[in-house]
């Protein structure tokens, strides 16, 4: 597959402080990849950069495999950007404001029009074609948003946090129109906070913090990279200090943790560690009320590497 | 063709500000159409008087009468002094003369007889006053170099009936161009506040960070994105311009196809054009929708104040109109205000207008300069 983005050496500096630090990837043809990281990792300067909104001190950035600059227009009709702040005008009507951004890439009235109403339906706007935004919900002006940013059919969709502040249902809404989309043949980078989301929508991941990379591959190859192999997770009331201390003893245990009568057990080893628990519990006749076992998660792997929760 | 459809969109949610700026505008030009009429139109008037005569109604006192007769609504009030007094109480009559016995001996000998006289001391009174001083002065200036009584009247009345004939010669439809530049001063209010509402309203909206980063990443260039833009609000303060000119010659008439009309015209295009620039200026400056409203209010507002838009130049204080020089529309008011003096249009009398609309033009080179110089200190920040 060939490489849709090139990004080498790319470094930003703003008077003293390096946003983007010696950064480079590359994005493949048709692939969703995931750009994470705490704010103020690099990840918005990153996409600004790539789209030639901000200047940057050094690297390449390769789109489509020419280089991108302020005028690379050619480049710019196959990018379709969607912004973590709702981009849309308040006195046009959500099919005005489509058919208005689209009229920025697409100038054939019929293909346009037949693009707009594609875009709506993706969104599931069908409903609130002649609303405007101001009569929307914060979920249906997130959908107008992306259909403002991916009417024109870009083959590059870059996705800065679209589900922020979205409810449930809306959510489900744009990240099936997201697989739609990848399905349709665009590659797309998608940054979030959500990690249940890249979870189900990336193909591989990239983990920023302080402008470099941290870590990169798919969620299984991340979650390689996490000493927990497994976490038990009890709900147990009065647990005292000893008991605590006696389970740090068991077998394969990492870290035990106890609060507001939540023990979580991190095991860097096997697999059914959950046995010797229970056993200890009937020993101990400590009663407990739920007790499940939990894979590592993104979250896991970014908080060893970087000590900061990913919404920190 | 997308980027001025969707101005024209954002346009139409202006609407209802220029229609209330037209409104008032028709409102008060039309009121002071109303009040300038009656300020010019004479009516001709005669008192009502009374004549209570105690002299023989013969030579010069039949003269005087007859005088009395002609120019004025003579009452005839009989009965006693009490009715006479109920009379000018109730404003039936405003002067009552009383001829004395001896009026004719006494205009004949060239001395001024004693005339009685009540008063309600209205302007019809003061009418009826003067036509008896006037009939005794010339009477008196008669009385030596007439030989007999019927000479003396004969001079009298020959002289009272002899009429001034009074033509105008100027052309000048002063009424209707005093009204043409209340309206053109009145027009520096709306089009100043319609231009930069609207505009900064329109700006701000295409101008906002969010919309404004979408259009730098899409494919139409950010030259061809800010010549639409541009063009788009170019069209729109020459269509207002047009809109309040078309206006005028529906309010103002005639005047308007004169060359006094066409100046008028020519000061408000070049305004216009002027309040285009601070409109750009302000867009530039200003980025937050709901300052729009009150910046409108302070620029606008203010400089019609300040530099006579309202009121006339001739009732501010010295140190306002000094203040006001720092403003194009003091120079355009100016300019409205020296047409009204303007009788014929040559090198001398153009002149000073010409100067006051180059005066106009450097404050929109100015405005360009420093709009020019915002833009380019913001451009490439997100």
């Amino acid at each position: 597959m060939k490489n849709v983005i090139e990004v080498k050496n790319l470094t930003k500096k703003y008077k003293e402080l390096k946003a983007v630090d010696n950064l480079s990837f590359e994005v493949k043809e048709g692939e969703i990849l995931g750009l994470l990281g705490p704010n103020g990792s690099g990840k918005s300067t990153t996409i600004n950069c790539l789209l030639s909104l901000l200047n940057f001190d050094g690297g390449d950035i390769k789109i489509f495999g020419k280089e991108m600059s302020p005028n690379a227009y050619d480049i710019k009709r196959k990018i379709g950007v969607v912004f973590q702040d709702v981009a849309v005008f308040e006195e046009l009507s959500v099919y005005d404001n489509i058919d208005y951004f689209c009229g920025l890439y697409v100038t054939d009235k019929k293909t346009r029009k037949k693009y707009v109403e594609d875009a709506i339906k993706l969104v599931g706007l069908e409903n609130f074609k002649k609303f405007y935004p101001k009569q929307l919900s914060g979920g249906l002006l997130r959908r107008l948003n992306i259909a403002c940013g991916i009417a024109h059919k870009p083959k590059l969709i870059i996705l800065d946090e679209p589900t922020v502040a979205v409810d449930p249902q809306s959510r489900n809404n744009i990240l099936d129109g997201i697989k739609k989309l990848r399905k349709d043949g665009a590659t797309i980078i998608y940054t979030t906070h959500y990690m249940e989301e890249v979870e189900i929508l990336c193909d591989r991941v990239i983990i920023l913090d302080k402008g470099s990379v941290i870590a990169s591959g798919t969620n299984d190859e991340l979650k390689k990279l996490s000493s927990t192999k497994e976490k038990i997770i009890v709900e147990v009331m009065d647990l005292d200090k000893n008991h605590i201390k006696e389970i740090n003893t068991l077998k394969n245990v990492a870290q035990v943790t106890y609060k507001d009568n939540n023990l979580t057990i991190a095991y860097d080893k096997g697999k059914n560690n959950i046995v010797d628990l229970i056993n200890y519990f009937k020993k101990e006749e400590i009663t407990y009320n739920n007790i499940f076992v939990a894979r590592p998660t993104l979250n896991d792997v970014f908080l060893e590497l970087t000590g900061k929760e990913l919404r920190d | 063709m997308t980027v001025f459809k969707a101005f024209l969109k954002v346009l139409n949610k202006c609407k209802i500000p220029i229609i209330i700026y037209t409104v008032i505008l028709v409102f008060f030009s039309a009121f002071n159409m109303q009040t300038s009429e009656k300020s010019v139109s004479f009516t001709a008037s005669k008192p009502n008087i009374l004549i209570v005569n105690k002299a023989k109604e013969e030579g010069i006192t039949k003269s005087f009468i007859n005088y009395l007769n002609k120019n004025s609504n003579v009452i005839n009030i009989v009965g006693s002094e009490e009715k006479i007094d109920d009379a000018l109480f109730y404003r039936d009559v405003s002067y009552v003369i009383y001829v004395p016995e001896n009026f004719s001996q006494e205009i004949i000998a060239g001395k001024s007889p004693e005339i009685k006289v009540k008063t309600v001391g209205d302007y019809g009174a003061s009418l009826a006053n003067m036509m008896v001083e006037r009939y005794l002065k010339i009477a008196n200036v008669y009385s030596d170099v007439a030989e007999s009584e019927e000479e003396l009247v004969s001079l009298i009345d020959d002289t009272l009936a002899t009429k001034v004939d009074v033509k105008i010669t100027s052309k000048l439809d002063s009424n209707s161009i005093e009204k043409a530049a209340f309206y053109y001063n009145f027009l520096n209010y709306c089009i100043l506040a319609g231009t930069i509402y609207v505009i900064c309203l329109i700006l701000s909206s295409f101008k906002e960070e969010n919309i404004k980063k979408r259009t730098m990443v899409s494919s139409m260039s950010n030259k061809k994105y800010n010549t639409i833009l541009l063009l788009s609000n170019g069209l729109f303060a020459f269509v207002l311009w047009i809109f309040y000119v078309v206006l005028s010659f529906i309010l103002l008439g005639k005047i308007m196809n004169t060359m006094h009309g066409l100046f008028f015209i020519i000061n408000s295009f070049i305004f216009t054009f002027c309040a285009l620039t601070i409109a750009f200026l302000i867009a530039n400056l200003v980025s937050n929708k709901n300052a729009v409203n009150g910046i409108v209010n302070v620029i606008a507002l203010g400089s019609s104040f300040l530099c006579g838009s309202f009121v006339p130049t001739s009732m501010l204080p010295n140190f306002v109109l000094k203040i006001a020089h720092a403003l194009p529309s003091y120079w355009y008011i100016k300019t409205n205000d020296l047409l009204k003096e303007v009788e014929v249009f040559n090198v001398e009398t153009i002149n000073p207008i010409l100067t006051n609309m180059f005066i106009i033009i450097c404050f929109s080179i100015i405005f360009i300069i420093i709009t020019n110089m915002v833009s380019i200190k913001r451009k490439g920040k997100i």
